[in-house]
């Protein structure tokens, strides 16, 4: 039984230092990695890259250097208001006469981090009334889950408000809905332009359309292609009010669904995985600037209005298992484990290899020295054996957890 | 013989346990006071959703109480055991001293384990009242590791305090340290779910860890 708890302690001083060691290295030694910011200009059809440094640079895609008063004139949609301080916005691009309440109105920004997707979701919703008639949307006093049925939960009282869950209830089963309700993606925020209620997948994967209107249930179904699975939806709130949201299918294509029409319009973008993309959609007057940030590069891409490419730029930069650091690192650690992942708000183990079979050598000159160390205490060889198989496959953590709680008492 | 070990142990932790267990209960009741103090000035509609989409943690003051209990459990049970070496008295009992220390530490943890269940017993029944069970669930979710935290620390103090070299005490404290902060992350709520299984192999692994310490006291190890 000795022997039992001293090898659990050794696991348990590995996992420990496993999580520790490399949270200490990286903390001392990391450097950050300087990550292009890419947009494109309505006047040159070509891309401006700002690149974060002491002090910032910005160039075109010829090499071409700008000061910073000249790369803001380049982007006249994403800087109309500097522009416009300065005087220097211009009348008409494009033939387009520059009204400042129509860039306004085009203008929008979504931003998609794999976290939002992989995370726990709240069960429970406000549904807000969306013809109020009222000037500022209010926050209901009751919260929807979708089950075998729809349920109002009175927030004070903590009871079900069977009359209204029956009213929604009724009428999604009259659209043919199949409860449970498997995804509910909506805006459960008071600070918005409107209300468009929820987007919801049901479990036969057909998608609806829910909201309140002047108490009553909206419900509209929306027929979608043969075989499409959403992973994630996430709603948007735009002043061009053209559409309702993003929809990220399991192939990791993007789709937006059309306000009103409920048309589904699949986005000509393939280099997305919501897994480990962050997304950022930038819209202005004349395009749509999409901009997909990978581990090591970017990709953009330029749809117009009509969701048509336009342009796509890519630039790539070292992975952090490249540098300097990251290459020690690589002889020093075998792995680095984690309780927490960037691209997820779960706790989990996460195990990360540090790249490279440069540690394979250090776990073994780890071996030869605890062989060593063995030697001298005239230690037979038979009763280390399970010491040595720690240090040669965890190295570093091994050599340091077998030392920390010691075997000699076996001998 | 067994039921005098037993008794032994129970005279040494009676007291702590039931003020632990007590404090354990005011501390949950001045959590549901709170609840209930914003839901009169608030609104439980703004309550709820402060929950569900701001991040709020209404029972995060709990967090480290159960770790509290675990920490003092151990101390009150084996610290005592250490002055003048009185465990050797037990070890010349003619029992095996593996199957003795066993019986203390299940009994000390026995002892934590109704504690905490009277306390999740009071924790669910009175959140039930204000939540659904959807909101209970997740709540449960994220108090769960910080009451493994509680016998991990117990384990932990356990191995330290049997330990007889203040060199290799220092240095499990370290390890003992780290380990429980994989219980106490503050990550949003309900975020401990995939990792549960995890923890709880970890924690149970962690209960035979004295064994270790003790058997180096048995042999004299300094």
């Amino acid at each position: 039984m000795e022997k039992l708890s001293r090898i659990i302690l050794v696991l348990v001083a590995i996992l420990v230092l496993a999580m520790t060691l490399p949270m200490l290295y990286w903390m001392a030694f990391e450097q950050p990695v300087s990550k292009p910011f890419v947009l494109y200009s309505c006047l040159d059809d070509d891309f401006f890259i700002m690149r974060q440094g002491k002090p910032n640079t910005f160039e075109d895609t010829r090499g071409n250097k700008y000061t910073r008063e000249k790369y803001e004139q380049k982007l006249p949609m994403m800087n109309f208001q500097q522009l416009m301080i300065s005087g220097l916005m211009p009348d008409t691009i494009r033939g387009k006469a520059m009204d400042m309440h129509e860039i306004g109105l085009n203008r929008s920004f979504a931003r998609f981090k794999p976290e939002d997707m992989n995370g726990p979701k709240p069960a429970l919703f406000p549904l807000f009334e969306s013809q109020s008639g009222r000037a500022n949307i209010g926050m209901p006093d009751d919260f929807f889950r979708i089950t075998w049925r729809v349920e109002f939960l009175d927030a004070a009282t903590n009871k079900i408000r069977e009359e209204k869950s029956q009213l929604f209830s009724a009428a999604l089963y009259h659209n043919g809905f199949a409860f449970p309700a498997t995804r509910i993606e909506g805006l459960p925020t008071t600070r918005k332009s409107c209300d468009e209620g929820y987007l919801i997948v049901d479990s036969s994967n057909q998608l609806f359309h829910l909201k309140m209107v002047k108490d009553k249930p909206y419900v509209r179904k929306i027929s979608l292609p043969e075989g499409l699975r959403f992973k994630h939806i996430q709603c948007v709130d735009f002043k061009d009010k053209k559409y309702y949201a993003y929809l990220f299918s399991e192939k990791n294509e993007i789709f937006i669904l059309t306000q009103d029409e409920y048309e589904l319009v699949k986005l000509p973008i393939t280099a997305f995985n919501a897994e480990s993309c962050d997304l950022k959609i930038y819209g202005d007057l004349f395009n749509y600037n999409v901009t997909i940030d990978h581990e090591d590069h970017t990709d953009v891409v330029i749809l117009d209005k009509d969701y048509k490419r336009v342009k796509s730029y890519q630039e790539g930069w070292p992975l952090i298992s490249e540098h300097t650091e990251g290459k020690i690192f690589g002889y020093i650690f075998p792995a680095q484990l984690s309780l927490e992942d960037p691209n997820s708000k779960y706790i989990n183990f996460y195990w990360k290899g540090s790249g490279g079979i440069g540690w394979v050598l250090l776990n073994l000159i780890l071996v030869g020295v605890h062989l060593v160390i063995l030697r001298r205490r005239n230690a037979s060889l038979q009763g280390h054996a399970v010491d040595l198989a720690f240090v040669a496959v965890t190295g570093i953590y091994g050599f340091i957890a077998i030392n920390l709680f010691q075997n000699k008492f076996f001998d | 013989m067994w039921k005098s070990i037993i008794y032994k142990e129970w005279l040494k932790i009676r007291f702590f346990l039931i003020g632990f267990t007590i404090l354990g209960m005011m501390g949950i009741a001045y959590l549901f006071l709170k609840v209930q103090h914003e839901f009169t000035f608030s609104g439980g509609g703004n309550f709820w959703y402060n929950i569900l989409f701001m991040g709020m943690q209404f029972f995060g003051y709990f967090k480290f109480i159960p770790l509290s209990g675990g920490l003092l459990i151990a101390v009150v049970q084996y610290f005592p055991e250490t002055i003048d070496q009185r465990i050797k008295l037990t070890f010349h009992l003619p029992l095996k001293e593996n199957n003795v220390l066993l019986m203390m530490h299940s009994f000390g943890a026995g002892c934590l384990l109704l504690s905490y269940l009277l306390l999740m017993v009071v924790f669910i029944s009175l959140s039930a009242i204000y939540f659904p069970s959807e909101m209970v669930y997740d709540s449960i979710v994220s108090v769960i590791p910080w009451f493994m935290a509680g016998f991990v620390a117990y384990f932990f103090v356990a191995l330290i305090v049997m330990e007889p070299s203040w060199l290799y005490r220092i240095m499990y404290s370290l390890v003992g340290g780290f380990f429980v902060t994989i219980y106490v992350k503050s990550p949003v709520i309900a975020a401990y779910g995939p990792a549960i299984p995890g923890l709880s192999l970890l924690t149970i692994l962690m209960s035979v860890a004295l064994l270790f310490s003790a058997y180096r006291f048995r042999k004299g190890e300094m």
